[in-house]
């Protein structure tokens, strides 16, 4: 497996790189339109469906976690700290000196939705692109070949680094370098991790240009590539869709204004509890994991 | 007495439950030198990485002296078991050879006097004298994978797994391996190869251990399991060329016993003399 790409033959899938580049920078324009925690969590679990009809579900579910954790931090310390706006409208008074403010609150679960829901619209274009149909879409827009591929290759050398990266730790720690000392042995033995990675990743990344001009790589003209891809009927759709939706978003914004209900209390609690109770459960899935690996 | 390096029953499921080894058992014994071979994907190398504990068994126990390899950290281990790795460039990081030969040492905590004796004795041995001082990466692949095996033997384990030692080697380079290998195995040491260079073993005439689908498929002298013609078959391997080259001459009266060049001569001379006695019986 060379990126996060999940083969599949879904709606997705099927979409050419460039209708889902637009459909993801649509989504940022959406979230950054207005300041209103309900509608950033619309956005977001409005994209759940696509997630689900893409058959994206699980890998999905795997990465968001990392999100969450941020997610997490974000509405949490914003809302404890943050001094921005009205510092004494308490939502949620915990200790004489420690409450969860209103605008912090706000600032704190748009920021976090904004984060879910850029990220879900990122993650279900990466997960459904071949990185080489990226570099073809890329292509197709008038960017030059080699850009693309610098682009593409960045998708494929990751993993390929990452395999080096542990065959490295293997070599030194066969010269008794112990990885498993305290903190400060630890910063001290990346010096031979990172020295023979960063040095056969050039000698790597010479070979190939090499390798690469060997096969014509920089000869002038157009390329044919093996995978075409074509804007065909469901792009356009979906394209009409999104500008439909873009359209009533922009005139809402005009009309009523960056928020779009009264922002309650309630609503901020749902919001950041939610947030603390989905980051539970993946972190006792953590837990769980662990020790049924340990108890194995 | 038991064996310095015994393997009981050992079994090593990768995760996605890849099957790599089922039930292996081997024993060596000091001064053993044992040459792993089969076929690329066997499980040759997720076998030899038990040893210092890079890989730890999934089912059964590896043994390192009195040490039980899962127990211990690869660290600890490496200290007993070498590990020379295929690519040297992988482990190559100091910006002179000598820093690089001391590098094992120190990590062990050997006091001053002692590493500075052992990086002479690897000096000599490899005769790296000239280049103590060049960059690692400014050598040529033959000097610096001897770097690489310098430093291991520097750390003196007790055993060392050289994996593909002969791989993109010149003939000096795969000559003086060949030297130092039995040098090794003079001075007590377990020396483990795995390769695919059946030159090299015929010529270390040593024990053969073939691994195929992650299974032992035999196991003993080089000179009896190359004769084991359906085996091969099914590990895919094939004997030294000169082997071979005796087997076809049998009618001729030359012995198939034979696995080095040298042999092979000797053999020729020998069924030559009793040609030209024969002839001169008939005359």
């Amino acid at each position: 497996m060379n990126s996060m790409y999940v083969q599949g033959n879904s709606f997705l899938h099927q979409l050419d790189p460039r209708t889902k580049i637009l459909f993801v920078f649509s989504i940022i324009l959406f979230v950054f339109l207005f300041y209103d925690p309900m509608f950033q969590f619309l956005v977001t679990v409005s994209l759940l469906p696509i997630v689900f009809l893409s058959g994206l579900t699980t890998p999905y579910l795997k990465t968001v976690k990392f999100m969450f954790l941020l997610v997490f931090l974000i509405i949490t310390v914003h809302g404890l700290y943050n001094p921005m706006g009205d510092v004494t409208k308490v939502t949620w008074q915990l200790t004489e000196n420690l409450s969860f403010k209103h605008d912090a609150l706000i600032y704190g679960a748009v920021m976090s939705f904004r984060i879910l829901s850029i990220g879900t619209a990122t993650l279900l274009f990466v997960m459904s692109t071949h990185p080489s149909d990226l570099a073809n879409a890329l292509v197709k827009w008038k960017v030059p070949h080699a850009v693309a591929f610098m682009i593409l290759s960045t998708f494929q050398l990751i993993p390929i680094i990452g395999r080096e990266a542990k065959v490295i730790m293997e070599a030194q720690q066969a010269r008794c370098l112990d990885v498993k000392a305290n903190m400060i042995q630890r910063v001290k033995h990346l010096i031979p991790l990172f020295a023979p990675l960063f040095i056969t990743s050039f000698m790597r990344v010479h070979q190939m240009s090499q390798v690469l001009e060997c096969r014509g790589f920089s000869s002038t003209g157009p390329k044919t590539s093996l995978r075409e891809m074509t804007i065909g009927f469901r792009d356009y759709a979906f394209l009409t869709a999104i500008a439909l939706f873009a359209l009533a978003a922009i005139t809402l914004r005009a009309v009523v204004g960056g928020t779009l209900l009264p922002i309650t209390d309630f609503v901020l609690m749902s919001a950041l509890i939610g947030i603390w109770i989905v980051c539970s459960i993946y972190f006792f899935d953590f837990l769980w994991k662990s020790v049924r690996k340990k108890v194995v | 007495m038991s064996a310095f390096l015994r393997v009981e029953n050992l079994t090593h499921i990768y995760p996605g439950k890849i099957k790599a080894l089922e039930s292996i058992n081997l024993e060596i014994g000091e001064g053993e030198v044992v040459a792993v071979l089969g076929r690329n994907g066997s499980g040759k190398t997720t076998l030899v990485k038990h040893f210092n504990g890079l890989l730890k068994p999934t089912k059964g126990n590896v043994w390192i002296g009195d040490m039980n390899a899962k127990k211990h950290s690869v660290a600890k281990l490496s200290a007993k078991v070498g590990y020379v790795f295929q690519n040297s460039n992988h482990q190559t990081f100091l910006p002179s050879v000598e820093q690089e030969l001391r590098y094992g040492c120190e990590n062990i905590g050997l006091d001053e006097e002692t590493i500075q004796e052992r990086v002479e004795r690897v000096t000599e041995l490899f005769q790296l004298e000239d280049i103590l001082e060049t960059n690692p990466f400014d050598l040529n692949s033959t000097q610096r994978k001897e770097v690489g095996m310098a430093s291991i033997l520097a750390i003196e384990p007790k055993v060392i797994v050289l994996d593909e030692p002969t791989t993109g080697q010149d003939h000096a380079g795969s000559e003086r391996i060949k030297e130092v290998i039995t040098m090794l195995k003079e001075q007590g040491h377990i020396v483990i190869l795995v390769t695919h260079d059946m030159q090299l073993v015929g010529e270390l005439d040593c024990r053969v251990v073939v691994i195929s689908n992650g299974k032992k498929l035999a196991d003993g002298a080089a000179r009896e399991v190359f004769k084991d013609k359906a085996m091969l078959k099914e590990a895919s391997l094939e004997p030294p060329q000169v082997m071979t080259l005796a087997e076809q001459l049998t009618s001729f009266g030359v012995n198939d016993h034979v696995l080095t060049v040298e042999e092979m001569i000797k053999e020729y001379k020998r069924v030559k003399k009793l040609d030209i006695n024969k002839q001169l019986q008939t005359s």
